[in-house]
């Protein structure tokens, strides 16, 4: 230490322990003992901090950020020498990870296993991820949202059933024919019970809740009551049932808003509704395929029962004459318009 | 409208680029994924510790302090109040709107727990910011002034943001300097109006132009068998108006805004601040970043994300009082009964606009 003028060592600038006050300095070291001693020294060479190697807090490196090394005493140094202070700490595991964030042609490879990996998420990750939730979901929580949901719609929207017992029993002799013909597995999985309310805003309507509560509209009894039309929109609602798609597409929506909360992170302003929008279509395109699913679930457990499986084909042909202007175009929708649906139909018939 | 900042003002500096955030961005993606979701809460240190070190004022820079066990604590806490409050809401709907209006007091609580957590998490020059709102004034800034400026049909609104941006700011030190915003609700009004002005003026051009009539429109709105081609007509027109109207006009109410507060907040020990951005530059940022961001499937979002950090940089500026080597760091008082056992709670972030 006698070559006073040679300037030796780290350069960089000091802060005193919890304080503003920045000067220039430099880290020097000497042995001491087991451990390398470190010292800060001002240009004046006070000494304003010194401990042994392995007491100082040395934050990882972050890009070509300034490394800072914190004293126990909680002083402060800070150097944008990156290769020194890397000689000082040797390799660690933030070096490495540093190592690997560089700029080079090696991040193409991680740019594809991301953009692998993305789709990959979105193709089965969250059909996964809604397996897993499902199973784990108590089947008690399950019947008690179809009685929340049920007391919530019977006070919103719906009024007692206006139809008579005769016209109830038929729909649940048809109903039961359909029910019996599940494996038993499946049967004891799920209530299935059927219930029968006028909606005034509906029209002819059938709906399943998640829990295997079914629910048919007046409008629906009184407009189409062939067994075979019955049975085939029945065997639908059944379908969304028993391949539970409510739940599903329940789990599948809270983990899309969680990956991309917590994967792409801070998008920006306009971007960010924009992501949230482009998601809501992506979910109707998985709603449709969920239709396309329970219409060949139903179409099968009918012809299994003994209907005719044209009759969903009867009511959707129907529904397209009365309605055949006001089908909104494919891609906003939650269901495939009519049309399509009978189309599709017609191949999975001949197929049976 | 391009006024530049006042003299002796010092300019923000972000000194990050593209190319080495996107080395780092990458690879917290992938950690992110491989682990299915873990690692993302070092990755958000990781990328708020880039963007803070990566700030220079005279020649200092910030910097975040939390680490990601804190975060990633946090994160479980939210999850599993989120899920007890979904299956809650699903068994028992009656409970479940007590809860909600249960979340309406816990809602502050958070909010000021979470400011805590994120200024002592922060320092400029080595000094630790702080924060000092207190659970009352959060409720009455985000719960009380809220439905107020609701009931006066959002006329009262610039009154409500002035009343948050207050609070955020006179309630944030550095070490033990306060931060003051004092303005009037003077440029707020006239932000929000100009706005307003932006978007009765290009609404009507818009319908004098296109020869758009409101008795047409609301036909087309009131009969269900109206052609499909007009209904798309309508909706087309919608989205016009959303991005020649709307959003040029929250951007130019956010620019009027930001520069106003910029402009009026000092901090103690005599340093003042300055802005000058313009909505028309803000605007152009942040439209051309999405088409970029969307045509390139998300690569290019950390290129997007250092070209506004930039330009925000460059438009905020710093007239320094005095040294700024004064500043120190406030001594944390001894931990309470709401000390050490809630600090990992404060890894919660709720997202403000500040």
């Amino acid at each position: 230490m006698s070559d006073a003028p040679q300037l030796r060592g780290l350069r960089g600038h000091a802060y005193a322990a919890r304080s503003s006050y920045r000067q220039p300095a430099r880290l020097l070291t000497r042995e001491g003992g087991e451990d390398l001693w470190v010292d800060i020294q001002n240009d004046e060479r006070a000494v304003l901090g010194s401990a042994y190697l392995s007491e100082l807090q040395i934050d990882p490196p972050l890009g070509t950020a300034p490394r800072k090394v914190t004293f126990p005493d909680g002083a402060v140094f800070e150097t944008s020498d990156h290769d020194a202070i890397e000689a000082l700490t040797g390799k660690t595991r933030g070096s490495m990870l540093h190592h690997y964030e560089g700029f080079n042609a090696r991040l193409i490879g991680v740019v594809a296993i991301c953009l692998a990996a993305a789709w990959v998420l979105w193709r089965y990750g969250l059909d996964i991820m809604a397996s897993v939730a499902i199973a784990f979901t108590p089947p008690a929580v399950i019947e008690q949202i179809d009685v929340g949901s049920m007391q919530t719609i019977d006070f919103t929207m719906a009024e007692p059933s206006k139809l008579s017992d005769e016209q109830k029993a038929d729909v649940e002799k048809i109903y039961h024919r359909l029910v019996q013909s599940l494996p038993q597995d499946v049967q004891e999985r799920h209530s299935f019970d059927l219930l029968f309310r006028d909606v005034p805003g509906m029209g002819p309507n059938a709906f399943a809740l998640p829990g295997g509560t079914m629910v048919m509209t007046d409008a629906f009894v009184n407009e189409f009551p062939e067994p075979d039309v019955m049975a085939g929109v029945l065997g639908h609602e059944i379908g969304h049932v028993v391949e539970e798609h409510g739940l599903r597409r329940l789990y599948r929506s809270l983990s899309t808003y969680i990956l991309i909360a917590f994967l792409a992170g801070d998008v920006g302003p306009i971007l960010e509704d924009v992501v949230l929008e482009g998601n809501v279509l992506l979910s109707l395109s998985f709603s449709r395929r969920q239709e396309t699913s329970a219409d060949e679930f139903g179409l099968t457990l009918s012809d299994e029962a003994g209907f005719d499986p044209a009759g969903l084909k009867v009511f959707f042909e129907k529904l397209s004459e009365k309605y055949a202007d006001q089908e909104p175009a494919q891609w906003t929708s939650t269901h495939p318009s009519s049309q399509e649906r009978v189309k599709a139909i017609d191949a999975f018939i001949d197929g049976l | 409208m391009s006024e530049s900042l006042p003299q002796g003002a010092k300019p923000f500096d972000f000194t990050g680029n593209a190319k080495e955030w996107f080395g780092i961005w990458i690879v917290n993606l992938l950690l992110s994924i491989v682990t299915i979701g873990i690692y993302s809460a070092w990755a958000k240190v990781r990328a708020k510790k880039y963007f803070y070190n990566h700030t220079y004022v005279e020649g200092r820079n910030f910097d975040y302090h939390a680490t990601g066990k804190q975060i990633l604590i946090g994160r479980l806490i939210v999850i599993a109040a989120v899920i007890v409050f979904q299956v809650v809401a699903s068994v028992l709907p009656i409970l479940g709107l007590l809860l909600l209006i249960g979340l309406l007091f816990v809602f502050p609580w958070l909010i000021v727990r979470s400011m805590i957590f994120n200024a002592r998490m922060s320092s400029f020059s080595n000094v630790r910011f702080g924060f000092v709102g207190s659970v009352g004034q959060a409720f009455l800034t985000f719960i009380i002034y809220p439905i107020l400026t609701a009931l006066t049909l959002y006329t009262t609104f610039p009154i409500l943001d002035r009343a948050m941006k207050r609070f955020s700011i006179n309630n944030h030190k550095l070490g033990q300097a306060q931060f003051k915003m004092e303005v009037g609700l003077g440029p707020f009004y006239k932000a929000f109006l100009v706005a307003i002005v932006w978007i009765v003026v290009v609404g009507l051009l818009g319908a004098v132009l296109s020869g758009f009539s409101f008795t047409e429109f609301a036909m087309a709105m009131d009969n269900p068998n109206a052609p499909p081609s007009e209904v798309m007509k309508v909706v087309g027109l919608f989205y016009l108006l959303f991005f020649v109207a709307f959003l040029p006009a929250a951007f130019i109410y956010q620019a009027l805004t930001r520069n106003a507060v910029y402009n009026n907040t000092t901090l103690e020990g005599g340093h003042q601040f300055a802005s000058n951005v313009t909505a028309g530059r803000l605007l152009w940022l942040a439209v051309s970043n999405m088409v970029v961001v969307i045509c390139t499937l998300f690569l290019m979002l950390p290129w997007a994300q250092v070209r506004m950090a930039r330009y925000l940089a460059a438009h905020t500026g710093f007239i320094p009082g005095g040294s700024m080597d004064d500043f120190v760091t406030q001594q944390q008082e001894a931990g309470g009964a709401l000390g050490d056992a809630y600090t990992d709670l404060e890894g919660i972030d709720v997202g403000l606009p500040i």
